[in-house]
């Protein structure tokens, strides 16, 4: 059988795959339209984030060495839900946001310092800026809560040093005394609140000497002595960001895991018709066959995939920035997705048997690559066993290029993964069934 | 057409085909008789390469071992299961079916035309094979092993659990084949249609062949004696012979015969003769 001949065979076997799942209506619902409701239902409902609190990373970009900005970088790494990565330069802090690797990028400026020591007389704390990851939003709540509360911990800790708050107290009274839109009475009465001050600091500094607890950093309980900066990282690119960009991939993965479960049944009802025999007996080889069903499938999870981004391009205004990158990001998740297809066909002996243990594993698969619980809640073995899940993956290069702005480079490991999962299932799938078929 | 060489199959302990050697010549239908398990159907998997025999060689037309995929295009297999999709159309199965044979446009829509022609489904060509009856499922099975013209059929069982009417459409459907050329493999385990349409038969069981030949060659020589059953009046007596025309004569020259009912052995005896068990046993 010639080259053109034997793709004829594949296609038509192909072919007849998609046209028996077409029929099926319940299994085309599922496969076509459930994932739509999916992503749509998320999009509404989470804009995208969804998540529960726990360990989340983050990259810290630390170009202050003074005491303020090293005792709170140290705080913030001792909170237990946050884990610190400290990086070098902001670039490769938000290229760690970009890949997915952490939650958020914080910098803390050159003059973490001085805005704390200014706080009393410019009334305004030192300016963290970052940028975050928007499709995880509950646990970018979750930091910034953690860092408020750091911010106010250091400043805390910094008036706590006597000489410290004398300096500053020092600055206030030559500001009171030079501000010319203050009565002299009234500077007269600041000047002895200042000195009552000054006598308590006076003690406390006598306190300290002597190792006894001082009280004053509990007196600032309502300062919000750190002004976060935390935009989006979508938003420093052009274009909109909405909920539906970031609930998108969520729901193209679970359309893909549609058509898994849908076709991952078709093998093993072959073989229980008795149409596998006749398939087998046709002059064409076993691999040949399964091609012809690994493309009904690839083509199954490709339709899929385009109707959902088309859908939500047109419905909800999702912009297609980087439409080639797209295209490589459904190619390589309709792959892997085929292979892990063509791994699980092959292990059922029946319809029934097949389909069950397939949803099965799939499901295990999108709990373990975060389809249902977030990564970052799991034990750091679960997270590494989640490198394992085509859904991480597909989500990540789907994500890299709808809005997540990662490079081409960036973008190699994903596809590379995915591109990788879906050979090894193929190879290993293709030589279960030749296997299984040479009695 | 086909050469089977001692073949022999093996499943663990069971032993499934065990030194078959079967020389099946071209234009003939071949009956392969057998009870159910004897190894009809690992036999005929062979045959199609299937089956990958532990020992032995099959061999097709001189072409080869089917094993060898373009070997198959010489074959048409009906299998005993119904090797057909339900949600697709007769045409669209046919369709399928002579796609994968290297059928193409216009020859494929001729063939596909005619053979359901042949089995009497054309007028039903565009209903989904799930609304078919068990009957005609059975003729589409049948239709799509000969959907691209082969010059060797293998029909395993194909009248299993059929109705008497498509049972008569296939049988007249394998006497038209063999009258066309085609070589007909045909196993069954009921002798009334080995002896109806086949121009010889093997008799299989526990893997073994324990005979070939023409129907007639075989019963005469393993079915035993014909009974002659002679009435007189009420009374009847019965008579075991060789030459039974013979003995009527003999029988009817005698006087005060009001009957005589014969019955001749058949496949059924032959196989009970062989193996000491029924064929439905």
């Amino acid at each position: 059988m010639g080259t053109i001949a034997g793709m004829s065979a594949l296609w038509a076997i192909a072919r007849t795959d998609l046209r028996i799942l077409l029929r099926d209506k319940a299994a085309a619902f599922f496969t076509f339209v459930f994932p739509i409701l999916f992503a749509m239902f998320f999009g509404f409902m989470f804009g995208g984030g969804g998540g529960e609190r726990g360990k989340i990373e983050i990259a810290v970009v630390q170009q202050d060495k003074g005491p303020a900005a090293e005792a709170f970088v140290r705080d913030l790494g001792k909170t237990p839900e946050i884990l610190v990565k400290k990086v070098e330069t902001e670039a490769e802090a938000e290229r760690l946001v970009r890949k997915g690797d952490v939650l958020a990028s914080i910098v803390i400026p050159p003059t973490f310092q001085k805005g704390f020591d200014d706080l009393f007389s410019t009334g305004k704390g030192p300016v963290v800026a970052g940028v975050l990851d928007p499709s995880r939003k509950a646990e970018v709540g979750l930091l910034e809560g953690r860092l408020n509360e750091l911010a106010f911990r250091t400043m805390a800790g910094t008036f706590q040093n006597a000489a410290g708050m004398k300096k500053q107290l020092a600055k206030v009274r030559e500001a009171i005394a030079k501000a010319p839109d203050i009565e002299n009475s009234r500077k007269i009465l600041f000047g002895a609140a200042l000195q009552n001050l000054d006598t308590i600091l006076n003690d406390n500094e006598k306190r300290e000497s002597e190792g006894k607890p001082t009280d004053l950093g509990g007196a600032m309980a309502e300062f919000r002595p750190v002004q976060l900066e935390l935009k989006e990282l979508a938003r420093d690119r052009s274009g909109p960001t909405n909920a539906f960009e970031v609930s998108l991939p969520q729901g193209i993965v679970w359309g893909l895991m549609g058509c898994v479960t849908a076709f991952v049944a078709t093998l093993a009802h072959d073989r229980q018709r008795g149409t596998l025999v006749r398939l087998l007996s046709a002059p064409v080889t076993r691999w040949q066959v399964i091609g012809g069903k690994a493309l009904a499938g690839f083509l199954s999870c490709m339709l899929v995939q385009w109707v959902l981004i088309l859908l939500f391009a047109l419905l909800f205004k999702v912009h297609l920035r980087e439409p080639m990158m797209l295209g490589l990001a459904t190619v390589a998740s309709a792959y892997a997705f085929v292979g892990v297809m063509m791994l699980l066909s092959v292990m059922g002996r029946s319809g029934e048997g097949s389909a069950g243990f397939g949803r099965a594993v799939i499901l295990v698969m999108a709990m373990i690559g975060g389809g249902t619980i977030p990564i970052f809640f799991m034990p750091k073995f679960m997270q590494a066993v989640s490198s394992a899940s085509p859904f991480k993956w597909a989500v990540l290069a789907i994500e890299g290029s709808l809005w997540r702005p990662m490079t081409g480079t960036e973008m190699l490991l994903p596809l590379g993964v995915l591109v990788g999962i879906g050979t090894v299932g193929l190879w290993i799938g293709g030589m279960m069934f030749r296997r299984s078929t040479m009695s | 057409m086909l050469r089977l060489t001692n073949l022999r199959k093996t499943y663990g302990e069971l032993v499934a085909v065990d030194g078959v050697s079967l020389h099946v010549r071209r234009g003939e239908v071949f009956g392969l008789l057998g009870p159910n398990g004897a190894g009809k159907s690992t036999t005929i998997g062979m045959c199609v390469g299937l089956v990958r025999p532990d020992s032995g060689e099959v061999n097709v037309d001189g072409v080869g071992s089917p094993m060898r995929h373009e070997v198959r295009a010489h074959l048409g297999v009906a299998p005993q299961a119904l090797a057909i999709y339900d949600d697709l159309t007769g045409f669209e199965n046919l369709r399928l079916f002579g796609g994968l044979y290297g059928l193409r446009g216009s020859a494929l829509e001729e063939r596909v035309q005619r053979v359901l022609d042949l089995v009497g489904l054309l007028a039903r060509g565009n209903d989904r094979a799930g609304g078919y009856s068990g009957g005609m499922k059975r003729r589409l099975n049948l239709a799509a092993a000969l959907v691209h013209d082969p010059p060797l059929l293998l029909l395993d069982e194909p009248t299993a659990g059929v109705d008497p009417q498509s049972r008569n459409n296939i049988l007249d459907t394998v006497r038209e084949l063999s009258k066309a050329g085609r070589t007909v493999i045909y196993t069954t385990h009921y002798m009334e249609e080995a002896q109806r349409v086949c121009d010889r038969v093997g008799i299989i069981d526990k893997g073994r062949l324990l005979c070939v030949g023409t129907v007639d060659e075989l019963v005469r020589e393993h079915g035993g004696k014909s009974q002659l059953r002679i009435e007189r009046g009420e009374k009847s007596e019965r008579l075991e012979t060789a030459d039974p025309v013979r003995e009527i004569a003999r029988v009817l020259g005698d006087g005060g015969v009001t009957g005589v009912h014969i019955d001749r052995p058949d496949l059924e005896s032959v196989f009970l003769t062989l193996t000491g068990r029924s064929l439905r046993d």
